[in-house]
């Protein structure tokens, strides 16, 4: 079967100015979940939206299920309601003026493949307001719920009639963290026994890694990286990537020489480093090398990257301890778990798994956040 | 307003002199008294007229022999049905169409890419500014079954079809067309602050556009449409100069033009248009009252929290005909009436041989302006009008200063007695408070009535509401912290009221004052009862010149008066956008 949702070198232009989505191309397999993470402004409700066809694209193709719905060089562009998806929004949108029954039923009344008769309806709707545990708010208005449930009833009207594809745009923004964590595992849970094909949008990475089979990262309307999380987490393809998943220690240096993904980094006085690099990298370029600060392991002296330094401060957080380390003209942050803080401040080895330190090329870019 | 505000009025704290503890109550106590002879003794009075049969040119001031008989005798009486029924059928009818025109403007303007979106959205206010009668009059010219323009011209091109706007359904036609803004303020706004993924929603569930309009955007708008309609049908009942110029020819009366034509018998019946007047009242102060209910109701629209992009729907070559909706409803509305006025005014005489008499310059003149400006009454007139609307500015500014102050700053008792009263008058039309002014003073001998001051009073009873507000809302942008810190520099109150109020708020006391200025020139419906020959205004003046029958002596006047409120309406609008920038530096 072809892929449920096809991309291909999307480009989107509001007005003047640069584009929002600018060449963005990837594809969902039936049944997957992808889920595009970035940071605000970055293009993702954009492109949601232009597969949902609440957007006119400016060039690219859409292909839902093996049908185009959106090519502008050849004038196609199939409204939404003939799409055959469903939408969840960051503002829920459930409509006010109606009963938590009459939001869930209201798609299935109105579509025009309309072929379920009215019994249809009511079981298909008990059935999906029990998937969302709402089987006992049917009868309420939806202004006597809370914003959680708001969401449920949300998700409920876009799964009700099975549609191909279900688009959801930060859905669970709007609500407060404890009940976001808990609603993120359920979404998991319902569309994965649907077997729904979700393109799911957020600028949470935790949410990112939960819910999606795969993680597109996007920055100023460009695609940079769609891989499992696995991978977006271990081999970040682009510093940006790197940086906006967490690897927030950044060491600079130039480049020695490189053997195939293994480059040697000279940070200077700290001494020399070996990195995995996923860009071809010379001799001579300058480079700056990422990695987590929980994959720092203190204390150890490991067969590479290891170094002498000193804790220069000690932040107890209760959970988890966090040292500031320097090394030679070096400074990294280094995260421990567990209840107890195990080291003191003065001199200490410390030992960078090659594995994980990742180098890139230095443009200059400064890192987000 | 809170309680600190009470703890800080310098009047208000228990270690002020004895001097100081008086002020409160005797400040409160005077505004009581003055709203009570403008709105309360004038109403009084318009009660026990509807209840009694004493003439007070007659019989004097103060002889009733109350009794309800008269009253429901004149509730039972056909006329006075007929009218009623009248009234509700042309202003309903009107209504509904006010209600479609005003949706599908606010739609084209909010929800689509219309070109010129922005000048259709300014030009369709137009028609609130127009006064009734010249409304009026001007489809009478284009409208009336044997003369009219559109029917020549019908004529000319061979179509049998012919225009009666003299009839209920031209009524209905000219009330929709011109009091659909009324509806249009509401929804747009009502548009503009709906989140519009709430309709996307409904497009991505499979709905058609068309569904979605009508089972998820009117819905939701649904208390902005109820407000607006409720709002313009109260408007088009107390409105006199519409019914009066189409209406009357074909005999159809509405209570407004029942209650003049009572008085206007001879002996004048003021007993019955009390009680008719009291009915137009009642009526009114149903709706006014259903309207209020709506609007402080909870609105679906505004649910979601965040902010969001205004939700544009391109509509293709479409968007060309919606642009021509628009344009065809500013040209029945405004470049039609001005047309046919024109043609009229400087025509000599209003019948065209054939379409090029349309272009024979010989056939037009001054003859019709020079013709009215020797009539001395004219001049006076205009004279007249400019001095009622000074005096109204004036009265009307300070006592709203005064009002608004004493509501939203202080803390004094009796100031919800004081919001109260003033209230009282958005309930009554204007030709109602004509009515009760009459009674108030025309038995008095060496009172107001006959003077100009009866005028100015009345329209200053009658728009005293719509001041205090919108003094109201120039007063909340100043922070109380701007007063508080004169207190503290040790200011007394009126000291803090003369060099921090005053000045912060001169842009919104101005815009007010000049507000009140342009509604006192174009009033028509309480000047009808109040003025003599030596106290006559231009909208009454104009009513003789319509009766008189003399079209191209009315088209002129019309003009002149159209020029006047322009050029007052640019003034207004030139010092308002002048204040909305000093309020912004101040705010
Ligand atoms: N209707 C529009 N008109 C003009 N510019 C727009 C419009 N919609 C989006 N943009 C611009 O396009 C860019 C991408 O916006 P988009 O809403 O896709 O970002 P996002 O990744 O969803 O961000 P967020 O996380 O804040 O929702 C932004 O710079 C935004 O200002
Ligand atoms: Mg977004």
């Amino acid at each position: 079967m072809s892929a449920a949702l096809l991309i291909e070198d999307l480009v989107k232009k509001f007005g003047t100015g640069k584009a929002a989505v600018d060449g963005v191309s990837f594809d969902v397999p039936a049944g997957e979940i992808v889920v595009l993470l970035g940071p605000s402004g970055c293009g993702k409700t954009t492109t949601l939206r232009c597969v949902a066809g609440l957007e006119h694209p400016t060039g690219g193709r859409i292909s839902i299920g093996g049908r185009v719905v959106s090519e502008p060089e050849r004038g196609v562009l199939v409204s939404p309601r003939e799409r055959d998806i469903g939408m969840v929004f960051q503002s829920y949108a459930v409509w006010p003026h109606m009963t938590v029954h009459q939001n869930v039923a209201y798609p299935l009344k109105y579509r025009r493949k309309n072929t379920s008769g009215s019994g249809d309806i009511e079981s298909k709707v008990r059935e999906t307001l029990e998937l969302v545990g709402l089987g006992e708010y049917a009868q309420r208005p939806v202004t006597s719920l809370s914003g959680g449930q708001m969401q449920r009833v949300a998700l409920a009207r876009s799964l009700v009639y099975r549609p191909q594809l279900l688009l959801l745009d930060e859905p669970l923004s709007n609500l407060d963290s404890k009940l976001r964590i808990r609603l993120r595992d359920e979404l998991r849970r319902i569309l994965k026994m649907t077997g729904m094909t979700g393109l799911y949008v957020t600028h949470d990475q935790s949410e990112a890694v939960v819910l999606g089979d795969r993680i597109g990262v996007m920055k100023d309307g460009k695609l940079l990286q769609m891989a499992p999380p696995g991978e977006i987490y271990n081999r970040p393809a682009d510093s940006f990537v790197a940086n906006f998943t967490g690897a927030s220690n950044v060491l600079k240096g130039k480049v020695l020489e490189r053997k195939g993904e293994q480059a040697i980094i000279d940070l200077g006085a700290a001494g020399r480093i070996e990195a995995w690099t996923p860009q071809p990298l010379v001799a001579g370029d300058k480079a700056r090398v990422a990695l987590r600060a929980e994959n720092i392991r203190l204390g150890e002296r490991g067969p590479a990257n290891s170094f002498t330094g000193r804790v220069t401060e000690r932040r107890y957080q209760g959970m988890q301890t966090i040292y500031d380390v320097e090394f030679g003209d070096q400074k990294v942050e280094v995260l421990e778990l567990g209840t107890a803080a195990r080291h003191n401040d003065g001199e200490i080895a410390l030992t960078l798994p090659p594995d994980t330190c990742w180098a890139y090329r230095d443009d200059g870019q400064a890192t987000v956040d | 307003m809170t309680a600190t505000s009470a703890a800080a009025l310098p009047a208000t704290t228990d270690a002020a002199p004895a001097a100081r503890r008086w002020a409160a109550p005797l400040w409160v106590g005077a505004l009581l008294i003055i709203l009570a002879f403008l709105v309360i003794y004038p109403l009084l009075m318009l009660f026990f007229g509807a209840i009694s049969d004493s003439n007070p040119v007659i019989d004097g001031f103060g002889k009733f022999n109350p009794s309800l008989t008269h009253f429901i005798a004149v509730l039972g009486n056909e006329n006075v049905r007929l009218a009623f029924f009248n009234a509700l059928v042309a202003c309903g009818g009107g209504t509904i169409l006010a209600v479609v025109i005003g949706l599908a403007f606010s739609w084209i303007v909010v929800r689509t890419n219309t070109p010129f979106k922005g000048f259709i959205a300014g030009a369709s206010m137009i028609p609130l500014f127009v006064p009734p009668l010249v409304a009026g009059v001007a489809w009478s010219i284009l409208g009336s079954p044997k003369t009219g323009l559109l029917n020549t011209a019908l004529k000319w091109m061979g179509i049998d079809f012919r225009f009666d706007f003299y009839s209920m359904s031209g009524l209905i036609l000219v009330f929709g067309f011109y009091y659909a803004p009324y509806v249009y303020m509401f929804t747009a706004s009502a548009l503009r602050n709906m989140d519009p993924s709430l309709e996307e929603a409904s497009e991505v569930s499979g709905a058609s556009a068309f569904t979605t309009l009508f089972t998820v955007t009117f819905p939701l708008i649904a208390p902005a449409i109820l407000a607006g309609s409720l709002l313009s049908f109260v408007v088009m009942l107390g409105i006199y100069g519409i019914p009066a110029a189409l209406g009357a020819p074909a005999n159809i009366s509405v209570l407004t033009t029942y209650i003049f034509k009572l008085t206007a018998w001879s002996p004048p019946l003021y007993n019955t248009a009390a009680a008719v007047a009291i009915l137009l009242m009642a009526v009114t102060a149903i709706f006014v009252w259903a309207q209020q209910r709506v609007l402080s109701g909870r609105s679906f629209a505004t649910v979601a929290g965040k902010a969001f992009r205004p939700r544009s729907l391109n509509l293709g070559p479409w968007r060309w005909f919606t642009f021509s909706l628009a344009i065809a409803y500013l040209f029945i509305v405004v470049v039609l009436p001005t047309i046919a006025l024109v043609i009229a005014a400087f025509r000599r005489f209003l019948f065209f041989k054939d379409f090029d008499a349309v272009f024979d310059m010989k056939a037009y003149s001054w003859v019709h302006f020079n013709s009215i400006f020797d009539n001395p009454l004219t001049m006076v007139s205009i004279w007249n009008t400019m001095k009622v609307g000074l005096i109204t500015a004036v009265v009307g500014g300070v006592l709203a200063f005064a009002i608004g102050y004493t509501i939203n700053r202080t803390n004094v008792a009796g100031r919800k007695s004081i919001d109260l009263l003033s209230t009282i008058p958005v309930a009554i039309p204007g030709l109602v408070v004509g009515v009760a002014y009459l009674w108030a003073w025309i038995g008095l001998p060496g009172g107001l009535y006959g003077t100009i001051w009866i005028l100015a009073l009345a329209f200053v009873a009658r728009f005293i509401p719509d001041t205090v507000k919108s003094l109201s809302t120039s007063f909340m942008q100043i922070h109380k912290e701007l007063e508080e810190a004169a207190w503290i520099c040790g200011r007394g109150l009126l000291s803090t009221i003369a060099t921090i109020m005053v000045p912060l708020a001169r842009p919104g006391i101005i815009a007010s004052m000049t507000l009140l200025f342009v509604l006192a020139v174009r009033e028509l419906g309480s000047s009808l009862f109040l003025y003599t020959s030596d106290t006559t205004v231009m909208a009454v003046l104009l009513l003789d010149y319509y009766e008189g029958g003399n079209v191209g002596k009315t088209a002129a006047f019309s003009l002149v008066q159209t020029v006047i409120l322009g050029v007052l309406l640019g003034i207004t609008t030139w010092l308002s956008r002048g204040s909305a920038e000093s309020t912004a530096r101040a705010g």
